[in-house]
Formats: structure tokens, C-alpha cells, sequence
């Protein structure tokens, strides 16, 4: 019997999310199939790839401190980081903020955030400091004063999405992430909660959970896997939001990616081994389902857009 | 793909002979659907039927051995159907075409990644020697000699007959693969993969191309196939791995039921990062082995981490070798945190010891990767399996520090370590490893550290100071039991009305007296009669036939506890029937010794197919019953293994001379949050139990865990109406749930166990 090719095209689709505005604007999802699988059916729009820029100004390592060099703002690192090409969208962090830590005021955030949006053309995603009391009441300010950007805050989790949906998605129109962690359960549960709020699905994207290759990622990839084939082949509407993955904050937090060469002389350079840790943790998501990954390192970037390209 | 019955029955004579011992073709049909009998059981099948059944039964993709490594056998295209079985296998590329400074570079460079990951060897398994066109067959030789140096299987690519020939004869000795067949030079590739008796790797233009090229291989006879996808572009072979795999699992084509072989060296170009992210992908999608130019550290150490979660099985928890792992530079003047050899809370618990900056031994111990308080509950993280992990690694004289520092949440162990590693400070840590940093960087244990040294030394002084010395703990003696009439609750008396073994109505284990609930290992610690008298009542009222009790591993003095526990409950009570649920077996035996048998046997919970299986001889040598749970290591895969398992326990059970009704199998009912595609797996199982005639039970309400409170009733009333359909007898629940009481009434009424009344639910 000859090979019949028996492409997998789904009735339902993901839903398609823009962030930003005018020509900059970036469109997530959209697919009828599976992730990269172009052979099954046109891609609507490839996935895409985020920039992670922290106002922290330490960074994981020599390569990125010379690519950040002579910046000392936020707004400086994050102009800096969306003149890379294949960056389609700035991902701007406040870890400062966080209550145990610098604790940075939101007003100074809000400031940092507004600094960022003259600074950068390219559409906005806002990040916390992982405190979900601090974080509402960021991503509420930030996106008061960002309104009309079309921004993406990321994220709201279980303990502080009422504030999160009726703040940033309600109030101020923007996007609304909603955060789980590797609970397919839970990313469910959330995305009807925040809906449930009034906020359109089609205004959400999901962080389904996040972790470096090695560190629990099967968890990452069953995720994945079982929210793509529910959204699709099960046409479950508080699924079909596009999946955003941060990828870079949690491989550059890894000794694979960081130890000296001098505690491991056969690791060989740390730079390469954060950029290769990055780039498979990266392919591997947008393999099981991601629509966009967010990473650190302008290397990995650019191999992760020569991937994408070149399976479209 | 496995056939229906009605699939079978049309290749069948339907002649309803009866010569197989069936009444019908059709019987006997559905009996070879169901795996009861074999197809050849009929003497009268033709051989198109029968050839057709086996292609129907076989797997659907090929498993072959390369040496020592496998390859093939899917069965799932996603890890968390089932599990993935063969790992994909690296090799990395080296060509006739290099000069030979290269190839000698090359080859020096395999054996560098070379290291262990949570007890799996991480290393380049094959080396892939790729013949060049305008090279000659003596310089292929010549190259394959020097690869097969290594010691490493190899993978011919080599499409010259000639040339394949000579590095055929080149690579004897060690185990290889040709990867040559093509349109053109299939019929001569294969006789010489056959001669040699090596898999043939094939290739083609196009999918079209390379399906025919394997039908016309198997037409001639060859099975040992594996598929090359291409290196025409990234594109293409990511195309034609996913198509491969998906056609052969997915719409059941055979001829696609190959292992695959994917060559990223070519495609990346000679980006090396492209390359690290083209080894992920086919690492995810679908490549059975994946070559690449180099293998160096940076793509290895994400490589093989990434291999290692995406097949690991899901249904078995990822363990870690047990030993010191030091931290942050830890001598063996560092303290020590002891923990459990779940991978998971390895890496959480290694982790924020490495944020704490401070110097610690992590001590792992081998508790079936199992998580801290599950391991603890099934005696398998106890003093005894720490004392003997401290005797196996000999930790008394490797370290020097005798802080140790023990898990928050088993504090109630620190009396028993303390006792079994007297020369040791035993300290409670934190309940959490994120409260660690904190716990350790703030020296807070010091806190807790008592020096034993002074003590050890003590005797040595002599006669008189060693009298001194305390004597060990005595075991507290359990205090007498004294009924002073019937127990009240709220002012109700409380009594139970007895059971009858032989009545078929549902059998319900209370659950609520387990020591995993502070209150009870509490009130167990200390003799403590209110608590579990309460809790006892609390269940009896609500209609329990069964009380379970759990006494946790009790090491020091599980016999005493049980016999008390076990009195204490039958006397106030009206000898209330129990199942005495711990992994202290001593106990179990003790508690029966005492146990009345008016309302029924008394239930060993529990044992398995697995290092439990023991407890089955307990239950035959005391005439008890058991709850057999059918798994072994982890939870079974599918129903197949669940059977095997039951099995396993039958036998040994009649063996040892029980009664088939004193075995109650539990399927493990298995939590929806994190499992629900497994669920009607369970309720199958339990429908295989029943039609074999054998009684069932389980921890039913697991599979609402994690659940609202106020979903969780509506949740375990539907699984035990399901299950109760499919023919399960008992279930271990919590009896004060009224919902799920009320269930289980009314389907003992529509299974006609019980005779209707309006006030059934009342009775």
C-alpha cells in the first residue's frame, strides 16, 4: 500500500493574542495544528521569541555583561535588547521589586516601565518579582500608566488574579497572563477563573510552568503536550490561549549554566554551556507546544529564530 | 493495534464447530480479543487468517538490540500515555572524507563526555562513519577500523556497495548498523546487512520513496530496518520523523514501524548552538538516534538532562543514588541534612542548600523514591533503614561532624534516630527545603546541637561512670484498657451493629484513624485513648463496616501499640472489625494475637507484588485477610501488569492455603488531578477482578485528591458508583463523608445486595 500523508488539521484553533501596536504589533497562535508542524497545515504566525530583561543589573554571565555593557538603566538594556533582530517582543522584569529583597517602589517601577515604553518600539511584556501582593498592585500601576501599549503582564497566578484581571485586563485594557505551575488542572481552573471576571479569553496567554532541561522538565513537556491536545483535538476553549514560556530565567539559574570553568575544567567555557542549556530548553518547549519562549542571551535568540525559520 | 472481537470472528470458519471447546465462533472469538485464549486454540483457521492476525498483533514499531542498546518497541507518541521505552541514542559523525588529522581529532574527542546523572551513564553510544563518494572502499576501511578502536557500536553510512563491503568486514567484531539501502542498491544492501546479520538503515527521495523502498525490503524478507530521514533540510527530516512515527503508531502502517535515524551534523551547518537545539528537537521528535558532529559538554549536560525526564517512566518516581553528596564545598567537618531519594525533592532540597551558600552534606537515603512523609508512612524512610544506610556508607567514619539534621516533617522519628545513632546529634529541620536558606545561613540548628562527644567518652573513664550512663529508653509499657460503658458522642451511644462476613453488601474501611494526621500520631505517641475513640465513633456512627488503623512504621514499639490500639477499639465497641495497616509486621501479628473475630478476620493492610509480597504469607499464617495492592515498583504501566501482579498474589496466596475470598485486590485508584487518563484503566482492572471471581478494594477517594472539599464527595460517590458497577466490593474511605455513605447504599440496592426500604439510607 502506498504512504498516504495524513495531515492532523484540527477544526479548533488557538486563539490569536497581539501585544503592541502599529507595525511593531506581534500576533501569538492561531495555528489549527500541532506546534511546528507546518507539514500537517500553514503556520498562522510562527512562534515567537522574547528578550528577558531585568532591572537587575547583575547578569548570569560575561557575555551578557558585555552585551549590556555601558547600559545603566532599564530602559537603556531594554533598548539595547529589542535592537536585536530576531527579537520580536522586550520582556522587562522587576526584580527588584520584590519585598524580600531590594524592594523597589512600584512608583519607581511605573517610572522604569513608562522609561521602556519611550525607549522601545517593539511590543512590552512586564514581569514580577514572583510576590503575588507586590505583583498586583505592579502590574495594576504599570499598566495605568502603559495604557493604549497593548502591553502583557505576566503574570497572574492563583493567589492574586482577581486584582491582576480587574486591574490590568479590565481597567486598562491590557493583556493578562495567567500562571500556573506544570498543573494542567490548575491552568485550566485559572483561565476560567480570570474569564469568569469578565476579562475576554482571547485578552489571555498561559504560563503553564517553566524549567531548565534536566530539572523536572517532563513536567514541562506532558503540560504542554496535554493542553495542546486538549485545546485542539478536544476543542476546549479555556485552553486554546497561546502558551508563553520564560525559558532563560530559569536556565541561567542553573550550575550547568553558571559554574566556572575552574570548578569543572572538562565543562570547557560557561558562556557556551548557559547559551546550549538555553537553546534546548527552548527548542524542546517550542517542540511540545510553546507559542513563544522569552530568553536571555542574544546567541540563543538568534539560534532559536534560525530554528524557527527554518521549519516554517 | 489490538483487535476487537468482532474483527476476529469474521477470519474465524463460523462453523460453530465447538473443537476449540466454545460453543460459538463468536465465544470464542471474543475469548482471543480478550487474551483468555490463543488464536491457534482452533484447528481450523487458514493461514491468510491467521497471517493476518499476527500482523494485526504484532507491535506496531520494531525493537531491536544493538549491542546493549535498544532501540525502537514504541507503542505512544507522548510520554504521559505511556511510557517511552527506548531512549534516543547519540553518535557522533565521522567521514572518509575528512583528512585524516580530522578524523584522528574527531575520534580522540568521543570519550570525553563521559559522566554518571542520577544513576544513568551519559556518553556518545555510537560513533557514525560516513563514506564519501569520491573515497575509496580501503580508505572507508581504514577509517571504520579506526572508529571501531573505541569499542563503540558503530553505524555505517555508506551507499557504495563496495565500499559498504569492505567497511562491513572492517567493523566485525564489534555490533553495527549498515545505513545504505536506497532505491537502487536495496536487494544487494540487504543481503549484505543479512550476511552480517546488522540492521539496515534505508533511505530515499522522498516519504513516498522510502515507504516503497521497505515494502519491497519486506516483500524479500527483511524485518531489521531503520529508517534515515533525510538531511535535505531542517524541514524536511523534522517532517519525515514526525510522520514516520505518527503513521506507524497513530493510522497503524507497519511499514513505518521502524526505529529512525536522524543526521544533524548536516543540517546544522556547522552552527554549533543550531546543532544543540536540532539534537533537542529530534531528542523530543522523533529520533531513535541522532547524530551530530561533536558532542561537547555544553550540548551534553542539557542533552542528557532533557533525555532523562522526557524517558523516565511517568508511573515511576525518578530516584537518586543514595550517599553523600557534598554541597557547597562540604568537609567532613560539615554538618548533614538527611533526606529521601526522590529525584524531585533531591533537587529542591540540593538546590536551596547550594542558594545557602553553606557547607552541608547532603545525605540521600534509599527510600524507593518515595517523597518524605509517603516514604515514612510505608516504613521505608525509617531509624532502621537510616541506621542501615549509615552502616552501608559507613558515614560514622567518613564524617567527622555529628550534626545531623532530619526532615521537619518526620520530627516524630528524631526519638527512634536518636536512640539507633546515639553518637549523633539528631536535629529537626525545617518542614519546607525553601525555609532552608534561612535555617542554615542563621546557623539556627546550632541551636538544637547537643555535643554527644562528651557522652561517648564518658564510659571509657570506667566501671562507675558507665553504670551512670542512662540505660536505652525502655519501651513506654501501654496502659491498661478500662471500659466504663458504652462510648458516648455528644451525648449518643455509640455502638456497632456487627457485621456479617458472608453478606454481600458493600465492606467500607474507615480510613480516619491513620497516624499521617497530627492529631493521631499524637495521641499514638502518648497512649492518648480520646482522640482515637473519637475519631473511632465518629465512624461507626456514620456506618463504617471496617476501621482501618494506621499506627505509622512504630519501630520501637509497634507490637505494644497495636495490641493497645487494637483492644481499645474492639472493646469499646462491640469488637468492631479492623485492618491493621502498618509496615511493621511484628505489629500486625501482634495485634492479631488479640484481635476477636465475632464481626470478621481481621485485614492485613497491606500487601504487593513487590518487597510486601511477604505479607501475604502473614495473612495465611493467621488466618487474616489482605489487601492486595497489584503493583510492585511504582504503579502498574497498564492493565496487563496490573493482572500479572494479581496473579502473582493469587497464587502465592492459595499456595499458602487462603481462600480466594480472603485476597482483596486493590487496582490503586489513581488521582484525577495528575491521572485522569487513567482513570477508566482502574475501573477496567476491577471489572477484570470481578469476572475472575475475585474480591476487590482500594483507597478510592485518591482519586478526588487535591479536590475542593466541596467536590471532592460529589467526585468519590460517582468513582464508587462506577466501580461498584464494574464489581468493586470494598473500599477504604472516609465513612463521615454522608454523600458518598448514601451512594453506596443505594447502589447496594440496585445491585440487589439489600432489600429496598424507604428508609434504606436510615439502616
Amino acid at each position: 500500500m502506498p504512504f498516504v500523508k495524513k495531515p492532523q488539521v484540527f477544526s479548533a484553533k488557538i486563539n490569536e493574542l497581539t501585544l503592541g501596536t502599529g507595525d511593531q504589533a506581534v500576533t501569538l497562535g492561531g495555528q489549527n495544528v500541532y506546534n511546528l508542524y507546518a507539514f500537517d497545515g500553514e503556520i498562522a504566525n510562527r512562534p515567537k521569541i522574547g528578550i528577558d530583561v531585568s532591572d537587575d543589573p547583575e547578569q548570569p554571565s560575561e557575555g551578557l555583561k558585555a552585551f549590556y555593557a555601558g547600559c545603566d538603566t532599564l530602559a537603556q538594556r531594554a533598548a539595547k535588547a529589542a535592537e536585536l533582530e530576531d527579537v520580536d517582543f522586550v520582556c522587562i522584569r522587576f526584580d527588584m521589586a520584590d519585598p524580600n529583597g531590594a524592594n523597589k517602589s512600584i512608583e519607581d517601577c511605573v517610572a522604569d516601565a513608562k522609561a521602556v515604553a519611550e525607549a522601545v518600539s517593539k511590543p512590552i511584556v512586564v514581569a514580577g518579582c514572583k510576590n503575588a501582593e507586590k505583583d498586583a498592585d505592579l502590574f495594576s500601576k504599570v499598566s495605568e500608566a502603559l495604557q493604549g501599549k497593548n502591553i502583557l503582564v505576566l503574570s497572574a497566578k492563583e493567589e492574586n488574579y482577581k486584582g491582576i484581571a480587574a486591574g490590568a485586563g479590565l481597567a486598562y485594557g491590557q493583556k493578562v497572563g495567567a500562571e500556573s505551575a506544570v498543573d494542567i488542572n490548575l491552568a485550566k481552573q485559572l483561565n476560567v477563573l480570570i474569564t469568569q471576571m469578565g476579562v475576554d479569553g482571547h485578552n489571555v496567554a498561559m504560563n503553564i510552568g517553566s524549567a531548565a532541561a534536566g530539572y523536572g522538565f517532563e513536567y514541562v513537556v506532558s503540560t504542554l503536550e496535554r493542553v495542546k491536545a486538549a485545546a485542539l483535538s478536544q476543542n476546549d476553549t479555556t485552553l486554546q490561549m497561546p502558551i508563553i514560556t520564560p525559558v532563560g530565567v530559569e536556565t541561567w539559574g542553573v550550575k550547568e549554566s553558571t559554574a566556572p570553568e575552574s570548578e569543572n575544567p572538562g565543562w570547557g567555557d560557561a558562556e557556551e554551556r548557559g547559551v546550549d542549556m538555553e537553546v534546548e530548553t527552548a527548542a524542546a518547549c517550542l517542540a511540545y507546544g510553546s507559542d513563544a519562549v522569552i530568553l536571555k542571551h542574544p546567541e540563543s535568540i538568534k539560534t532559536i529564530a534560525r530554528l524557527v525559520a527554518a521549519l516554517m | 493495534m489490538a483487535l476487537k472481537g468482532l474483527d476476529i470472528f469474521k477470519l474465524t470458519p463460523k462453523t460453530n464447530c465447538k473443537d476449540c471447546g466454545n460453543p460459538t465462533c463468536m465465544a470464542f472469538a471474543m475469548k482471543v480479543a480478550s487474551g483468555a485464549l490463543s488464536i491457534d486454540k482452533c484447528p481450523h483457521m487458514s493461514p491468510e487468517a491467521l497471517a493476518t492476525l499476527s500482523e494485526a498483533t504484532a507491535p506496531p514499531m520494531k525493537s531491536y538490540k544493538v549491542g546493549e542498546l535498544s532501540l525502537g518497541g514504541e507503542t505512544v507518541l507522548s510520554r504521559h500515555e505511556k511510557t517511552l521505552v527506548s531512549k534516543t541514542l547519540y553518535a557522533v559523525q565521522v567521514c572518509d572524507c575528512m583528512d585524516e588529522a580530522k578524523q584522528d581529532a574527531v575520534l580522540a574527542a568521543i570519550p570525553n563526555v563521559d559522566y554518571e546523572r542520577i544513576s544513568e551513564r551519559m556518553y556518545v553510544e555510537m560513533i557514525y562513519v560516513r563514506h564519501s563518494a569520491d573515497k575509496t572502499p580501503a580508505d572507508y576501511a581504514a577509517l571504520v577500523a579506526k572508529a571501531k578502536a573505541l569499542g563503540r557500536p558503530l553505524v555505517l553510512s555508506c551507499t557504495d556497495l563496495e565500499a559498504a563491503k569492505a567497511g562491513v568486514e572492517a567493523a566485525s567484531g564489534v555490533p553495527f548498523i549498515l545505513n545504505g539501502a536506497t532505491a537502487d542498491n536495496y536487494a544487494d544492501m540487504s543481503a549484505l546487512a543479512k550476511g552480517a546479520k546488522a540492521l539496515l538503515g534505508v533511505r530515499a527521495e522522498s516519504l513516498e520513496a522510502l515507504h516503497q523502498v521497505v515494502e519491497k525490503l519486506e516483500a524479500a524478507g527483511n524485518k531489521d530496518l531503520i529508517l534515515d530521514v533525510g538531511e535535505a533540510s531542517i524541514k524536511d527530516a523534522y517532517a519525515n520523523a514526525v510522520q514516520i512515527r505518527r503513521a506507524a503508531l497513530k493510522d497503524g502502517d507497519r511499514t513505518f514501524g521502524y526505529p529512525s535515524i536522524v543526521n544533524v551534523a548536516g543540517l546544522a551547518g556547522g552552527d554549533a548552538h543550531l546543532e544543540a537545539a536540532l539534537l533537542s528537537l529530534f531528542t523530543c521528535k522523533y529520533g531513535s538516534i541522532v547524530v551530530c558532529s561533536e558532542m561537547t559538554y555544553a550540548k551534553a549536560l542539557p542533552l542528557y538532562g532533557l533525555r532523562q525526564n522526557i524517558f523516565t517512566d511517568p508511573q515511576k518516581p525518578m530516584k537518586v543514588a543514595p550517599g553523600i553528596y557534598p554541597i557547597n564545598g562540604a568537609d567532613e567537618n560539615s554538618p548533614c541534612c538527611l533526606t529521601v531519594d526522590f529525584a524531585l525533592t533531591y533537587f529542591l532540597v540540593s538546590g536551596e542548600l547550594e542558594r545557602s551558600k553553606m557547607p552541608v552534606n547532603l545525605l540521600i537515603t534509599d527510600a524507593s523514591g518515595m517523597s518524605v512523609l509517603t516514604a515514612w508512612a510505608a516504613g521505608k524512610f525509617s531509624s532502621s533503614s537510616i541506621k542501615k544506610f549509615f552502616d552501608e556508607f559507613d558515614i560514622n567514619n567518613k564524617i567527622k561532624s555529628r550534626a545531623l539534621i532530619i526532615p521537619g516533617k518526620v520530627a516524630v522519628m528524631k526519638g527512634e534516630i536518636q536512640e539507633k545513632l546515639p553518637e549523633w546529634s539528631v536535629i529537626v529541620g525545617t518542614t519546607e527545603a525553601v525555609q532552608l536558606v534561612k535555617y542554615l545561613r542563621d546557623e539556627e540548628w546550632k541551636k538544637s546541637y547537643v555535643d554527644k562527644s562528651a557522652a561517648a567518652a564518658a564510659p571509657a573513664e570506667g566501671q562507675a561512670a558507665a553504670e551512670a550512663a542512662p540505660a536505652p529508653k525502655a519501651v513506654m509499657p501501654a496502659p491498661p484498657i478500662v471500659v466504663t460503658g458504652p462510648y458516648k458522642l455528644e451525648d449518643k451511644e455509640v455502638t456497632y451493629k456487627g457485621h456479617d462476613p458472608a453478606s454481600k453488601t458493600f465492606v467500607t474501611i474507615g480510613e480516619r484513624i491513620h497516624c499521617i494526621s497530627p492529631a493521631i500520631r499524637k495521641a499514638m505517641d502518648s497512649y492518648d485513648e480520646g482522640p482515637i475513640l473519637k475519631r473511632a465513633a465518629e465512624q461507626i456512627a456514620a456506618g463504617a463496616t471496617y476501621l482501618d488503623v494506621n499506627i505509622g512504621p512504630a519501630e520501637s514499639n509497634g507490637p505494644e501499640l497495636m495490641k493497645w490500639a487494637v483492644q481499645l477499639l474492639q472493646q469499646n465497641f462491640n469488637n468492631v472489625p479492623l485492618a491493621l495497616d502498618t509496615a511493621n509486621q511484628k505489629a500486625i501479628e501482634a495485634g492479631i494475637s488479640v484481635y476477636n473475630r465475632t464481626n470478621g478476620k481481621p485485614i492485613v493492610n497491606s500487601a504487593d507484588a513487590g518487597s510486601r509480597i511477604s505479607n501475604i504469607d502473614l495473612a495465611a499464617a493467621n488466618d487474616a485477610i489482605v489487601i492486595a495492592l497489584c503493583s510492585a515498583d511504582g504503579i502498574a504501566k497498564d492493565n496487563e501488569e496490573r493482572m500479572m501482579h494479581c496473579h502473582n498474589m493469587l497464587e502465592r496466596g492459595l499456595s499458602h492455603g487462603m481462600e480466594s475470598d480472603d485476597l482483596w485486590f486493590d487496582p490503586l485508584f489513581l488521582v484525577v488531578k495528575g491521572m485522569q487518563d487513567k482513570q477508566m484503566d482502574v475501573l477496567n482492572a476491577i471489572r477484570l477482578f470481578s469476572d475472575e471471581g475475585l474480591k476487590s478494594t482500594g483507597g478510592l477517594s485518591n482519586n478526588s485528591n487535591g479536590m475542593p472539599k466541596h467536590i471532592r464527595p460529589i467526585m468519590d460517590s460517582a468513582m464508587v458508583a462506577m466501580a461498584m458497577m464494574q464489581g468493586l466490593t470494598s473500599a477504604i474511605v472516609n465513612p463521615c463523608d454522608l454523600r458518598l455513605m448514601e451512594t453506596i447504599k443505594s447502589c447496594d440496592i440496585i445491585k440487589n445486595h439489600n432489600l429496598y426500604a424507604d428508609s434504606y439510607l436510615e439502616i
